[in-house]
């Protein structure tokens, strides 16, 4: 722990350098940095694929005066991150006078390959969670094929392969198809296995599993997407007698986003879903369960600061196997907690909210959760943390409240 | 009526571009005091990308050399080199240019044309050291600044003068926007007649 806190203080050095050196930006040159910037647009389909600390940053410039050094900067990181021909910028009269609005239009490659790590976490607890994938683009077909190994999501750590089709104008642009395919091998940590010999909820540990996932996704309107396809579990079990099982789900989930603009200073964002597995007989499923999910984000961001708060309710109902069970204890979700300690084979109930508060790359939170079974008490635990955040990349403490020893949880990595 | 042959029509369709050239690209020579100045009100750098970027609400940097040489091609003999920043004011609809080299100076509300007229003028070679009755050729070349030489001019201090000689002593960049002109022969014995002839009258 020592290490990790010494780490931490390294990185925050470091990331407080840089930042240091941003702020000798040159002297603005531009006439229109006299304007304030009423809106930066950018086409869906990048909003959707771009990171969300580098959304928000997007969002940020929104009230300030127009700068032409942070707008090339962040083009310059929408171009990196989504892999982009060139990012061009248009600066057009906006809707208030001395306001303009800022618009950003891409070129996509004709056919690109590259390479991403659209996650890579160290956990003190957890060790190493990473993937790594490869994307070729052709016109509106996107495939890629990646390998993973995460211990941190889920009760068991899986590693393994996952490939994706993606095509994202099925005749309209508002109608996107998916296509994906996973094999795993998966590993149990031992309080997860001592768990499931005496539990008869969890529908049994398993070695390996494969999914296929065939989706589409509708924008119904700008702010609201339906989604609705198919998963097709197969996993084999890991205790004798070893079989083959399933657990196939119609999916369904409905999505709401909106970012409400030009309260002054103020930008405010919200994000709610819902979304829905339910695995029935009628499909060839060994499992018959509903896997219910609800969320709400709220976001405000002034300046430089910005509060978060973010809702998540959950509900297995019927017998589901371990991964779609809930897990609290995560690198995002009540961290500071040791998922075991909470529930190894994890819940069918979930509760739970943080409330982040981030001021320039500064980040505290707090979090709190409940997760439980039919038949036991649901008990709220607390968790504060402290990190330090720039663009995607991020070193967290986490710390649980309770009595007794507190074991802070180090975080370190990008894109979690 | 003349005939009009085949060597007419080859001497016209390869001629014709050269004149043009020339014709479009000829500057006006002057002295004003200890300094040779340009007058070119045919020479237009804000068009085509580099304008429609202006439209688009980005500053766009211009790099610009006036050079003196004896012959056409020739090396040159005196130089100076300058920066200047362009914007397009999107509420205004008039540019404005910032001078970011020895000089500095900023002006704003101007159409193009008077934007790039601020700009030659803004640019000056000093006299010492040229003979009186010698002629040479004046050159003016412009170049849109590529992202890549930026660091390289640009420092804390300011504008890094040598590396811009530097600059216009290598080709331009594949892309990069340039625009040209030349101007001569001309005496500086007949440039100071030119002026005293212009006070008479």
């Amino acid at each position: 722990m020592k290490y990790a806190l010494i780490s931490l203080l390294i990185t925050g050095a470091s990331l407080w350098g840089g930042n240091q050196q941003a702020v000798l930006q040159p002297v603005e040159f531009n006439v229109n940095s006299r304007y304030t910037v009423e809106s930066v647009e950018l086409p869906r389909e990048v909003e959707s694929r771009i990171s969300r600390g580098l959304r928000r940053d997007l969002q940020r410039l929104i009230g300030q005066k127009f700068n032409t050094q942070t707008l090339n900067d962040l083009a310059r990181r929408v171009r990196q991150e989504l892999n982009l021909r060139t990012v061009s910028q248009k600066v057009i009269r906006g809707t208030a006078p001395d306001h303009v609005r800022v618009v950003l239009e891409v070129a996509h490659k004709r056919g690109e390959f590259d390479l991403s790590v659209p996650r890579f976490l160290y956990h003190s607890t957890e060790g190493l969670s990473a993937s790594v994938d490869g994307n070729a683009v052709l016109g509106n077909n996107r495939f890629s094929f990646g390998l993973v190994s995460d211990g941190d999501e889920l009760s068991e750590r899986y590693a393994g392969v996952r490939a994706r089709y993606e095509n994202r104008k099925i005749g309209s642009d508002r109608v996107h198809l998916r296509f994906e395919f996973d094999s795993y091998h998966d590993q149990w940590n031992r309080s997860t296995v001592n768990a499931n010999g005496s539990a008869d909820a969890a529908g049994g540990l398993y070695r390996s599993r494969q999914n296929i996932e065939p989706l589409a996704a509708i924008l119904i309107t700008k702010s609201l997407t339906l989604s609705f396809g198919a998963g097709f579990q197969r996993f084999d079990s890991q205790l004798p007698p070893a079989r083959t099982q399933s657990a196939n789900a119609a999916i369904t989930s409905l999505r709401y986003e909106r970012r409400i603009e030009g309260w002054g200073a103020d930008q405010h964002e919200l994000d709610a879903g819902y979304s829905l597995r339910a695995a029935t007989r009628m499909l060839n499923s060994d499992f018959s369960y509903a896997r219910h999910r609800w969320s709400v984000r709220y976001g405000i961001t002034r300046g430089r600061q910005s509060l978060t708060d973010e809702a998540v309710a959950g509900l297995i109902t019927g017998r589901a196997p371990l991964f779609e069970r809930y897990v609290l204890g995560t690198s995002s979700m009540l961290r500071g907690w040791n998922k075991y300690d909470l529930d190894p084979l994890g819940g069918s109930r979930v509760a739970y909210n943080s409330l982040d508060y981030r001021y320039g790359m500064v980040d505290v939170f707090y979090d709190t959760g409940a997760i439980w079974d039919p038949g036991q008490d649901a008990v709220a635990r607390h968790s504060l943390g402290v990190g330090l955040r720039k663009n995607s990349f991020m070193v967290a403490m986490a710390f649980p409240v309770k009595g007794g020893r507190v074991s802070p949880m180090f975080m370190v990595g990008m894109n979690y | 009526m003349s005939k009009v042959t085949r060597r007419w029509w080859l001497m016209a369709s390869f001629g014709a571009p050269v004149m043009l050239g020339l014709v479009a690209q000829s500057l006006g020579v002057r002295l004003d005091g200890d300094d040779i100045r340009i007058v070119a009100p045919q020479f237009h750098f804000l068009t085509g990308k580099s304008l429609e970027k202006l439209k688009d609400g980005a500053s766009v940097a211009f790099l610009a050399q006036l050079s003196l040489s004896p012959e056409v091609n020739a090396p040159a003999i005196k130089r100076a080199v300058d920066r200047f920043i362009v914007s397009y004011d999107v509420w205004e609809e008039k540019f404005s240019v910032t001078q970011t080299g020895v000089e500095r100076g900023t002006v704003t509300h101007l159409s193009s044309t008077a934007a790039e007229a601020w700009c030659l003028d803004r640019l000056a070679v000093g006299i010492e050291g040229v003979a009186l009755d010698k002629p040479f050729w004046v050159r003016l070349e412009m170049r849109a600044e590529d992202a890549r030489d930026q660091a390289g001019v640009v420092g804390d201090a300011g504008i890094n003068l040598t590396r811009l000689i530097e600059i216009f002593s290598n080709p331009a960049r594949a892309q990069q926007l340039r625009w040209e002109a030349v101007g001569g022969p001309v005496r500086l014995m007949d440039l100071k007649k030119e002026r005293r002839g212009s006070r008479s009258g």
